[in-house]
């Protein structure tokens, strides 16, 4: 296999539940390179938000190995950023304060933060809401700040689980296409969890195509969509092939 | 339509609905203001239909006086009891006692409830007592607070603490363990430390349950210095209902009653207004 930025062989992750264990990933097997989009894409109990805290150093494997950057991913990295369904701002902290949250955890020169910080509220479009509170902000705004605290302390690696599941179909839209515009500016390596297939082709350079009971990976597609893409995309034929080559992999096609 | 006609037109649309909106923006205010008078309109009237009901009672002579005294009586007893030369040292030793067993109460609840949640060698040791202990009604250790601590403050400081301790403790636990997993996970992914996680999540989180908790510790440290002065104490506003109850001076009771009462509404009122800073954005 060659060796890609982030590595993951014969990847097993077994929990011992009071029925017995319980298999939720099983022989995992991928290289992410560098500045790769990747989508994992699956139905429920897949494995794929385990996956993606395992790739966050967040949970412990049972079997396997999985490497960043040759080094072994068993604690959290600095130079992975993680964002989730819910936007976890925190409604004592402004929207400029929770994007300043990372840096100051980590102790980064507070000058360069400042305006670094001011910098990705632009960037999202929020600004002139950096002095507002999370619930003076609506749910797509919420998470648009979340996208800027994930940028905040400059990560290499970012994961996002699920990050537009719980917005409407409108703003989850506008939101993919301005994830596609940011990554574009930064080129940074994403690993994008979703249940949306439409939404696993629309962004990504390859998708991960997750089955469950026992969770495993059933399948690798790449995108070959041009860059970059805007929503006009969704009508080319190549498109509604693969999200149809995907759903005969999951399985939704009887 | 020429161009500039046009633009002044689409101005002039934007004043008119700009000033439509304000319209909307000011009914809208005096309806709310509307409703809130109103609400106040119905409870000063139950109020005074309470009172009105009260009054009437003891004048045509439904309750004894000597059972219920009336309205106007304990009016005037408790200017009595305030210009008594016994009334504010009395008082002084209450609030005294109140305030010592408040702050011991709420400081030590948020001490345990802090270690407990933070250190599981502290939580293993003491947690199954603490919740042990929790359920029995902690008054019962009044008299013998007395025998141990004696008939001045420190025993009514004592079961106010022991009183106010628990809600306090079990809100500040309840605070620090109600946190969102993935706010959790935020703060792993970001190598917080422990203390870090403490206070830019844990603490801030757990406040606006940790004040709801505070105001319980407060009304209980209250009962509590109250409880500890009827069963025996030789100074204190409990001792003087025990003391004005026993003379069969009932307006002088319902006097003292009604003064304390205003005393704990009072301080709660503070609380409720410190808590709507404290925990803002719970408004937002």
């Amino acid at each position: 296999m060659t060796a890609g930025l982030i590595n993951a062989e014969h990847l097993t992750k077994v929990y011992g539940t009071a029925t017995g264990p319980l298999v939720a990933l099983t022989d995992v097997n991928f290289a992410i390179e560098e500045g790769e989009f990747v989508s994992l894409v699956g139905p429920s109990g897949c494995g794929k938000s385990t996956l993606l805290s395992m790739l966050g150093g967040l949970e412990e494997r049972s079997e396997g190995t999985l490497t960043l950057d040759g080094e072994t991913l068993d604690r959290p990295r600095t130079d992975i950023g993680m964002m989730f369904q819910t936007s976890v701002l925190f409604p004592w902290r402004t929207a400029r304060e929770n994007v300043r949250l990372p840096g100051i955890i980590l102790g980064l020169d507070p000058e360069e933060q400042k305006a670094k910080c001011d910098e990705l509220l632009d960037l999202v479009g929020l600004n002139g809401f950096g002095d507002r509170y999370p619930g003076e902000l609506s749910g797509g705004m919420r998470q648009r700040v979340a996208l800027a605290r994930l940028l905040a302390h400059g990560p290499r690696v970012l994961l996002m689980d699920e990050p537009f599941g719980a917005l409407d179909e409108f703003t989850r839209e506008a939101m993919n296409l301005e994830l596609l515009r940011i990554w574009e500016k930064t080129r940074k390596t994403v690993v994008f969890v979703t249940h949306n297939i439409g939404e696993s082709v629309f962004l990504s350079d390859r998708v991960f195509v997750m089955t469950p009971r026992p969770g495993r990976l059933a399948g690798i597609l790449t995108v070959d969509l041009p860059r970059p893409r805007t929503t006009a995309v969704m009508r080319e034929p190549r498109y509604s092939d693969l999200v149809f080559e995907i759903r005969r992999m999951i399985g939704v096609d009887h | 339509m020429t161009m500039e006609a046009g633009i002044a037109q689409s101005e002039f649309d934007t004043a008119q609905s700009e000033k439509s909106v304000e319209k909307h923006l000011a009914l809208a205010k005096t309806r709310e203001q509307r409703r809130r008078l109103t609400n106040r309109m119905l409870s000063a009237s139950f109020g005074l239909f309470v009172l009105l009901v009260w009054y009437l009672a003891t004048k045509y002579g439904f309750v004894h006086a000597l059972i219920i005294p009336s309205p106007q009586d304990t009016f005037f007893a408790a200017g009595r009891v305030m210009r008594a030369d016994y009334f504010l040292p009395n008082a002084w030793v209450t609030t005294y006692e109140i305030l010592l067993g408040f702050a011991l109460g709420l400081a030590s609840g948020v001490l345990f409830g802090v270690a407990v949640t933070m250190f599981e060698s502290v939580r293993a040791t003491i947690y199954p007592y603490l919740v042990a202990l929790q359920a029995p009604p902690k008054i019962v250790l009044a008299p013998i607070f007395v025998t141990w601590f004696g008939f001045d403050a420190p025993s009514k400081i004592a079961i106010a603490v022991v009183m106010s301790f628990f809600p306090m403790f079990l809100n500040t636990l309840t605070g620090l363990t109600s946190v969102d997993p993935n706010a959790v996970k935020l703060m792993r992914s970001l190598t917080a430390s422990r203390w870090q996680t403490f206070r830019f999540l844990l603490l801030p989180n757990a406040l606006p349950i940790m004040m709801a908790g505070l105001k319980l510790c407060w009304t209980l440290a209250v009962t509590g210095v109250i409880v500890g002065e009827f069963v025996g104490a030789s100074a204190g506003i409990g001792y003087l209902i025990y003391a004005m109850n026993f003379q069969l001076d009932i307006a002088g009771v319902f006097a003292l009653i009604i003064l304390l009462s205003l005393f704990t509404v009072a301080v709660y009122q503070l609380v409720e207004w410190a808590e709507a800073r404290i925990v803002f954005w719970k408004q937002l």
